[in-house]
């Protein structure tokens, strides 16, 4: 089949994928203008899945204060506040540093106690579908609660959450906009209610375009000027994730992720003894979560959010299996893997080069293999990876906007949460780098 | 009239007694029915060097235990691994001689024919019920490495663990029609389709281990369940431990499985429970020297 029969067979179908045949067809015009030596129709086809960026925002139907902006300032006030931890010295910043790309730089998590798991950065967090290495929260704000109350994570509870509302008058001014009520420890929806607040904000996370939104850009339009500035070596990687490596089969769309679960070789011994069961134990903590989406937490009166959780069953495979992770901002998120095991993004291409294939179960098709990369397949592959970042430095998000009716109380309070932000980076200074 | 004034004391000491024997009898149920929890024969564990180096024999023997295994058939790669589990739980260690003399020759041992070499010297060494698990897909099983395997099975009256497609028996069982076969994980066939080889081979036996399909919240899967019931003397269970890890999830597996065979007929979740395994492979190793 011709480029162009291709192309035209798919504009007879529906209008979703009308939209790919133009993207097609344009791919077709260009990859005819770049000759052979450059991406195929079919690689630009491809490319264009992988974007647009950034991409349509949102709102979480299950979270109310999805987008509010009350809720959105509670939630960073709240985000950077070690007033929640039982110690009263650790935020969630403590770990999702804003200049590391919500992320500490650290193997694995330190709140109260040493984890077990790398701390996932938050840039783009919203556009999920499963949260945690596991996928063990099936909503955002589930999983921004959990390390609020684990004891090993900040170690927090509802008494603490209410007081430490009740006693900035800003928070307390944020809550009762937000939700219509006053901060009680006695309700039982308080914790979601704040967890829904961090969750509103983070949901504002949304990472700026790279030189790889860039370069799909210029290929769509069919720029081969635009496309020839883009350095070789992040084209040939480019070729070598869609081709060879086969990346793109879990490295999908536009977050480089299809959001689901993979064993890809990584031990998952914890030690002294033990191991992390990783999806397959998420499976069971999600369907046995008060604030899943089954739960009468989630705010979508319809539960059509819920369906993937209604139909999860843990199984063989999913033991050892950990979230396919979004590449874009890998530049800034250090180390890698679930257990934080791989220092660099060269390592991580390494692990794929030389995977133990004794280590896949040969269930069905295999789609890891050995790529037996060389040193400057390695280069390449490495370059287009930190190509899905944004240029240095990143930009740390300022706190959003003030809510007039709240104005009057903020002026106070924000001096005393830049207080504890400026004690808790001091904290992470001496303690955790 | 009023027997209040004597009934304290005697209701007291009823109640004692009473609560005694609530007591005992939730002790002597308790007792019961960890007794009656269904025996599992796993008819697939692997216990390689990487393995070995975690889990110790000792530690990796009370994993075994703590699931209720009445027995485990093993083997690894190397063949050390079996062999140190053997040592120190002849009782409970079934051997199976693995051809891989290392990890990573999954896809190459079918082409290296100095595995011949060295299944010939193991076979010579110890004593075994099978031969594998070994990978092996269509045309690669009539492979001169391949063949040997076949006869040394039919030599020393072992079976062939053989994880593979249904080309690969067909061509086994041409090489040898008395060939007796352990089709590991059913080959991730569909049930009509392994209920067919079954129907057609009666040497052809099939383990579940690595899959799903069969089973879901305790209950077999409809058409599972006609092939249970079809070939109840035919199908084991097993876990599958092919990363050192997944011997964490051994425990797990054994009471997922008793799960979903209480779903089916005493004895058909017997049979292929624990059963076959002992009928099988348990009891090759009481015969022999």
């Amino acid at each position: 089949m011709t480029c162009h029969a291709f192309c035209m067979t798919f504009r007879f179908d529906s209008s979703r994928i009308s939209h790919l045949a133009c993207v097609f067809l344009l791919a077709c015009t260009w990859g005819a203008q770049a000759g052979e030596a450059d991406f195929s129709a079919e690689e630009i086809a491809r490319i264009a899945s992988h974007g647009p960026w950034p991409m349509p925002s949102m709102r979480d139907p299950g979270n109310r204060v999805s987008g509010n902006p009350a809720a959105i300032r509670l939630g960073y006030r709240l985000f950077h506040d070690p007033g929640l931890a039982a110690n009263r010295k650790i935020s969630c910043a403590t770990c999702h540093q804003p200049e590391r790309g919500f992320q500490d730089g650290l193997a694995t998590a330190r709140g109260l106690q040493h984890g077990i798991r790398n701390t996932p950065g938050l840039w783009n967090v919203g556009q999920q579908r499963w949260f945690g290495w596991d996928g063990g929260h099936d909503n955002l704000w589930s999983a921004s609660l959990r390390p609020i109350l684990d004891p090993a994570e900040m170690g927090g509870d509802a008494k603490r959450t209410a007081s430490l509302l009740r006693g900035q008058s800003e928070l307390d001014c944020l809550y009762r906009h937000a939700f219509g009520k006053a901060p009680d420890a006695g309700d039982d929806a308080l914790l979601a209610n704040v967890a829904k607040a961090i969750a509103a904000w983070q949901e504002t996370l949304v990472s700026p375009a790279t030189r790889f939104d860039a370069l799909r850009e210029a290929l769509l339009r069919g720029d081969g000027a635009a496309v020839a500035n883009h350095a070789p070596a992040l084209r040939r990687g480019l070729r070598l994730f869609l081709g060879r490596g086969q990346c793109a089969t879990c490295h999908a769309g536009p977050l480089f992720s299809n959001g689901e679960f993979g064993d890809i070789g990584v031990p998952f011994f914890v030690k002294p003894e033990g191991v992390d069961p990783g999806r397959q134990g998420g499976i069971k903590r999600v369907l046995a979560n008060p604030y899943n989406l089954l739960g009468r937490h989630n705010d979508d009166a319809t539960r059509n959010n819920a369906t993937a959780t209604r139909h999860l069953r843990p199984e063989h495979r999913n033991f050892g299996e950990f979230k396919v992770p979004s590449l874009r901002n890998l530049k800034y998120t250090a180390p890698y893997m679930h257990n934080g095991s791989l220092a660099t993004l060269r390592d991580v291409v390494h692990h794929y080069s030389q995977i133990d294939e004794d280590r896949l179960h040969s269930d069905g098709e295999r789609i890891l293999k050995p790529l037996h990369l060389t040193e400057s397949e390695i280069d390449d592959l490495v370059s287009f990876l930190e190509a899905l970042s944004p240029e240095t430095p990143m930009v740390i998000p300022g706190p959003p906007a003030r809510i007039d009716s709240c104005r009057g109380f903020a002026r106070r309070s924000q001096g005393k949460a830049d207080a504890h932000a400026a004690s808790v980076t001091s904290h992470v200074s001496r303690n955790d780098r | 009239m009023n027997p209040c004034p004597e009934s304290p004391p005697q209701a007291v000491s009823r109640s004692r007694a009473w609560g005694a024997g609530l007591l005992l009898a939730l002790t002597v149920g308790a007792a019961s029915a960890a007794e009656q929890k269904l025996p599992i024969f796993d008819a697939h564990i692997h216990y390689s060097h990487d393995a070995w180096e975690s889990t110790p024999p000792k530690a990796a023997i009370a994993i075994l235990r703590k699931a209720g295994l009445k027995r485990a058939m093993v083997s690894s790669s190397s063949d050390d691994g079996t062999q140190k589990l053997y040592a120190e739980a002849p009782d409970l260690v079934v051997p199976s001689l693995r051809p891989y003399r290392k990890r990573g020759e999954i896809s190459s041992w079918v082409r290296d024919e100095t595995v011949i070499g060295h299944v010939e010297e193991r076979l010579k060494k110890y004593r075994y019920a099978a031969i594998g698990e070994f990978h092996v897909y269509g045309a690669d099983a009539d492979l001169p490495v391949m063949r040997r395997m076949t006869q040394l099975a039919k030599q020393y009256k072992l079976w062939l663990h053989l994880h593979g497609d249904s080309d690969a028996i067909e061509r086994v069982i041409r090489q040898d029609p008395e060939a007796r076969i352990l089709w590991a994980h059913s080959g991730f066939d569909r049930p009509e389709a392994v209920r067919a080889m079954l129907r057609k081979h009666p040497r052809l036996y099939a383990d579940l281990a690595f899959r799903n399909d069969h089973a879901s919240g305790g209950k077999a899967d409809p058409a599972w369940r006609e092939a249970f019931l079809e070939f109840p003397d035919r199908f084991l269970v097993g876990t599958d431990t092919f990363t050192p890890e997944r011997w964490y999830y051994i425990v797990e597996h054994a009471d997922w499985s008793r799960g979903w065979l209480a779903d089916l007929p005493r004895d058909v979740a017997e049979k292929i429970g624990w059963r076959n395994g002992e009928t099988l492979f348990a009891s090759m190793m009481t015969g022999r020297q």
